[in-house]
Parts: C-alpha cells; structure tokens; sequence
C-alpha cells in the first residue's frame, strides 16, 4: 500500500504485537527529498489512512528516511 | 471528516499560543493512558522542561478534527512548540535521539542515555560455572 502510493519507497514493516494492528514501518522513499519529517509522516499516513479508517490497523510506529 | 468545532478550535489555538511547550496526550503525565503519550511525557521530563498538557481523550473526536485543521495531523499525542507542530511520538523521539529537541526547547540535552536506548535490553555478561 505504501510502496503504491510512494513509487520507489522501500518499506519494512514489522508487526510489533503479533496480532498484525501494531505495526512499525521504516520507510525509505526518494519523495522524502526536502520534506520536513512531519510532511514525510503525512505521505505515509495518507498511504494507509484507509486501513485505519476500516480499523485494520490501530497503531504505526513510523520512521522515515531519504534514500541514500 | 466533519467540520472542526469552531469554539474549540479557537480554544485550542489560544491553549497553543499560551503555552510555549504544549502536549496533547492520551491521559495525563501522571497517568498516561497510552503507551505513545507516554513516551513523549518521557522524553520531555528526561529533558527536566516545563510543558502544559491537555489529556484529549474526553474529547477525543472534536479535538481531531480540531488539529487535522491545524496542523494537518490526525493523532495523538502531539507536541506543539512556540506555536509549532514538532511531531507525535516516533518524530519527538528521533527528535530527542538526535539533540534536535533539546536545541528547540533550548535546553542541554541530558548526559544519561535516553530513554529508547534505556529501554533496550543490555547485554547481561555470561554465566560462569566455576
């Protein structure tokens, strides 16, 4: 989900209680270039917004980097 | 998603012009009641800096809508300073890791390690059997 709507992202997601609602992702992604990490979170919460909204996911760790 | 409550956002906006360091948490520092907020009350208290702190969850829905206006920022906690937006957890965090929360709080930025690196587990020496 994440890696279609930021083409190029590399994600890693990690499901932190075994249940697969809490989830910690590191996201990688070349549209990061010149945001402020806030503006990175909102590209990726706007990603997987609808699987919050559907209750699929009640918690996401994020942290967010420009590739190298 | 609805329209923000007019009133509350201006209460809001006053409560973030009023308060130079300002926290939306779940719960209270004392008691918070969930594990994100408690992690920024953490991190703020490790930097011994004064905050105000709003528990949102009497109205959670309303507030909300009131910060997606904002900030564009839909959860919480959050943490506002001088009027700004930093971040929820994961960003207070990294923020704290790197000295960038102490030089916006300007404060020294602790000695002792911080509390995400606290947490980890340390490496207890082996067992010996004489």
């Amino acid at each position: 989900m994440i890696e279609a709507a930021l083409p190029g992202a590399a994600v890693e997601v990690t499901d932190e209680t075994g249940t697969a609602d809490h989830l910690r992702a590191t996201v990688s992604a070349p549209q990061f270039e010149g945001l402020s990490r806030l503006d990175q979170h909102r590209l990726v919460k706007a990603a997987v917004k609808d699987r919050f909204d559907d209750g699929a996911i009640h918690a996401l760790s994020l942290k967010t980097q420009v590739p190298r | 998603m609805s329209v923000a409550d007019a009133e509350l956002k201006q209460k809001v906006e006053e409560l973030i012009a009023a308060n130079p360091v300002l926290l939306f948490m779940k719960g209270t520092p004392e008691m918070p009641r969930c594990g994100f907020s408690m992690r920024v009350v953490q991190v703020l208290d490790s930097l011994d800096v004064e905050y105000g702190a709003i528990d949102v969850l009497p109205a959670l829905q309303p507030l909300r809508e009131v910060t997606t206006e904002l900030s564009d920022w839909q959860t919480f906690p959050q943490l506002y300073v001088n009027g700004e937006l930093l971040g929820g957890a994961d960003i207070v965090e990294e923020m704290f890791d790197s000295g960038e929360l102490a030089e916006a709080l300007g404060v020294e930025q602790p000695e002792a390690a911080p509390a995400s690196a606290a947490a980890a587990p340390a490496q207890s020496p082996p067992l010996q059997i004489e």
